[in-house]
């Protein structure tokens, strides 16, 4: 069936792309214009970049025959999808108002971004996992917690701003829309614990296929991932001991997420140089 | 144009008009203004009549089928109330036709209110309606023109901005405790003080979902009271200090002559609570937290001036509305204007 679509993966993922940069648009207008913007306006043109996404990336995994995780390119996507997707799920759940506007700006920053660089999109050999499910599921998962922590990152962004507000005693405009900054911090801490706890599941199973073929992976590979879930966990410790809080909780949180995004980069770059790249499933492909 | 309409006519005076040392003066009460309203309805040339009385504003709409009316309903308003008429005239507008449409669809958006856009005057205006109605003094023109101003004037709020934004210090710092704390209903409240305006912004939290508040003051007896009137629990003045752990918005309007609030007893009532913000609103003069406490992390201070200087920006936004609802309201005014001549035609086409 998707042989049939008159579409390249790259034109669905532009297409989509620009659907969430619509979004982001549409909130932004309104805000300037001092108006509360339509929820499901929003949710719709959200859904709409989402669904285009999810074709993107399936016309790419039927093409690849595996989870289209092989680059930067297809891992930033793969976050922004999971981003959009956890939307989906906390935003009726939790009702924070203005995360569709925050989450459209986020997700339309990582597409825009990755299809603006060609060079990311490199071609590698099919079937880079080496056809294991294991590590298929690890990479997804790991992918995932990022999805998980890109809408942290995105909440605490809404907690500082809206604490600025109301220290600065600033009222109007983006501030009267915003969630409280105790429900954002709430939500912040629980979406932290939920995705320490999937990368942590997703590097139980990159690490059992780790033990047995541990030259399969690069050590600085290894090395940033690991980096990553101890800043994370570090974070989720000192948050139940309420030892970081609040303030420095949200602040942490988005250091974070930019480190880990950053070292997306120079991970690939590793897994590009390192030897039997084409065979090597990775104990960190979120890397 | 049929002559009965050409004699809608609507004789008040409000707070554009009258000075409050002269509103003294005009002021009825609810049976005073019943009685005004029955004394007119009486009167052979006044088909219908009705007297909206506010304490900002005394206004008497009327339909009458003599042209020259208004000197002989000043007269007996001036004579009801023992004032000059010269004062009355002074002080007081009159309008008729379609003016008088305008004016009621103005005066129910909340247009003509000192706050404007706010929403009591609706309310007001729909007892008088309901007083009116039920005594006969309304007819067909009246009961129209009213049932269409609560329509326009629904209509202006939904389509403006004359309700955005709360005016008032309580309902300010309402939504102030709404941005820190999301649902109010686990906020825990604190009164240091028994000022009115802490009252108030008490009653306005207790109103929006807070059930518990704790007032504390150098008087127990007056803490007492207050605690009682709110439906919460007095605490000793020398003992709040100890207990500022457990509350998440402070209320401060105590008459001390120097702060009672300052680091060294809210540092520590905040690291008892790393995880809950602290909502201080500084209501006293002169003030009771010292404005250092800002600086610990989780704590909101808002003083008088604050709270003030924002309800001020949201009056000045609403007034920036203005024109943009009575553009609304005009063409509400008019169409109603149609509708009335239509029937008034009909009528006399019958007749």
């Amino acid at each position: 069936m998707l042989n049939d679509i008159a579409m390249t993966d790259r034109d669905a993922f532009a297409i989509g792309a620009l659907v969430y940069l619509g979004a982001f648009l549409f909130g932004l207008i309104n805000l300037l214009i001092r108006k509360p913007y339509s929820r499901p306006i929003m949710f719709a043109l959200l859904s709409g970049g989402f669904l285009l996404q999810t074709l993107a990336l399936n016309l790419r995994g039927a093409e690849i025959k595996a989870c289209p995780l092989g680059n930067l390119f297809e891992i930033s996507q793969f976050i922004a999808w999971s981003l959009v997707l956890l939307y989906f799920i906390i935003g009726p759940v939790f009702h924070l108002r203005l995360l569709g506007f925050f989450t459209a700006g986020l997700a339309a920053l990582l597409s825009e971004t990755t299809l603006l660089v060609p060079a990311w999109d490199h071609g590698y050999t099919a079937g880079i996992f080496g056809g294991n499910p294991w590590i298929e599921l690890h990479a997804a998962l790991a992918i995932f917690s990022y999805g998980v922590f890109a809408i942290v990152a995105l909440v605490s962004a809404m907690f500082l701003i809206q604490q600025h507000g109301l220290k600065k005693k600033q009222f109007k405009g983006l501030y009267q829309y915003l969630p409280s900054v105790q429900q954002l911090d709430l939500i912040a801490k629980r979406l932290l614990i939920t995705g320490v706890t999937v990368l942590t599941a997703a590097l139980v199973f990159g690490a059992m296929f780790w033990i047995d073929n541990p030259d399969l992976v690069p050590l600085f590979k290894l090395g940033v991932t690991c980096l990553v879930w101890i800043g994370y966990s570090i974070v989720v410790v000192l948050r139940m001991q309420k030892k970081l809080v609040t303030r420095k909780h949200a602040i942490a949180c988005i250091a974070l997420f930019l480190f880990a995004l950053a070292s997306l980069w120079p991970v690939q770059s590793a897994r590009g140089s390192a030897p039997n790249h084409n065979l090597a499933p990775t104990a960190s492909d979120a890397h | 144009m049929s002559e009965v309409l050409q004699s809608l006519f609507v004789l008040g005076s409000s707070h554009h008009e009258a000075p409050l040392e002269v509103r003294e003066y005009f002021a009825l009460t609810a049976e005073q203004a019943q009685a005004l309203q029955r004394d007119l309805r009486a009167h052979e040339s006044i088909r219908e009549c009705l007297v909206v009385n506010t304490c900002n504003r005394l206004e008497i709409y009327g339909l009458a089928t003599d042209p020259n009316i208004e000197s002989t309903i000043r007269d007996h308003l001036c004579t009801q109330r023992g004032i000059s008429r010269e004062l009355f005239d002074a002080h007081s507008f009159w309008h008729t036709n379609l003016d008088v449409l305008q004016h009621a669809l103005e005066v129910s958006s909340g247009l003509e209110s000192q706050m404007v856009g706010e929403t009591e005057i609706l309310g007001q205006m729909k007892n008088a309606y309901a007083v009116a109605k039920e005594t006969n003094c309304t007819g067909t023109v009246l009961n129209r023109l009213f049932e269409k101003s609560f329509q326009a004037a629904k209509s202006a709020r939904t389509h403006t901005g004359i309700t955005r934004g709360q005016i008032s210090i309580g309902n300010v710092a309402v939504d102030l405790a709404g941005r820190i704390f999301g649902k109010l209903s686990n906020s825990r409240v604190l009164l240091l003080g028994s000022g009115e305006v802490a009252e108030k912004t008490a009653q306005a939290l207790k109103s929006r979902g807070v059930g518990d508040i704790s007032v504390s003051s150098r008087t127990y007896e007056n803490a007492h009271t207050l605690a009682h009137a709110l439906g919460g629990a007095a605490i000793e003045f020398e003992d709040f200090a100890q207990q500022l752990g457990h509350f998440d918005i402070i209320i401060c309007s105590t008459a001390a002559p120097k702060t009672i609030l300052d680091r060294t007893n809210l540092a520590p009532a905040m690291k008892q609570r790393p995880e809950r913000p602290c909502f201080l609103i500084d209501l006293a003069l002169p003030r009771d937290v010292d404005r250092s406490v800002e600086k610990l992390e989780n704590v909101y201070l808002y003083n008088l001036d604050d709270l003030s200087s924002i309800a001020n920006e949201n009056l000045e936004l609403r007034r920036a509305e203005i024109e943009h609802a009575r553009t609304i309201l005009k063409a509400h005014a008019w169409n109603l204007w149609l509708q009335l001549r239509r029937r008034e035609l009909m009528q006399s086409k019958r007749r």
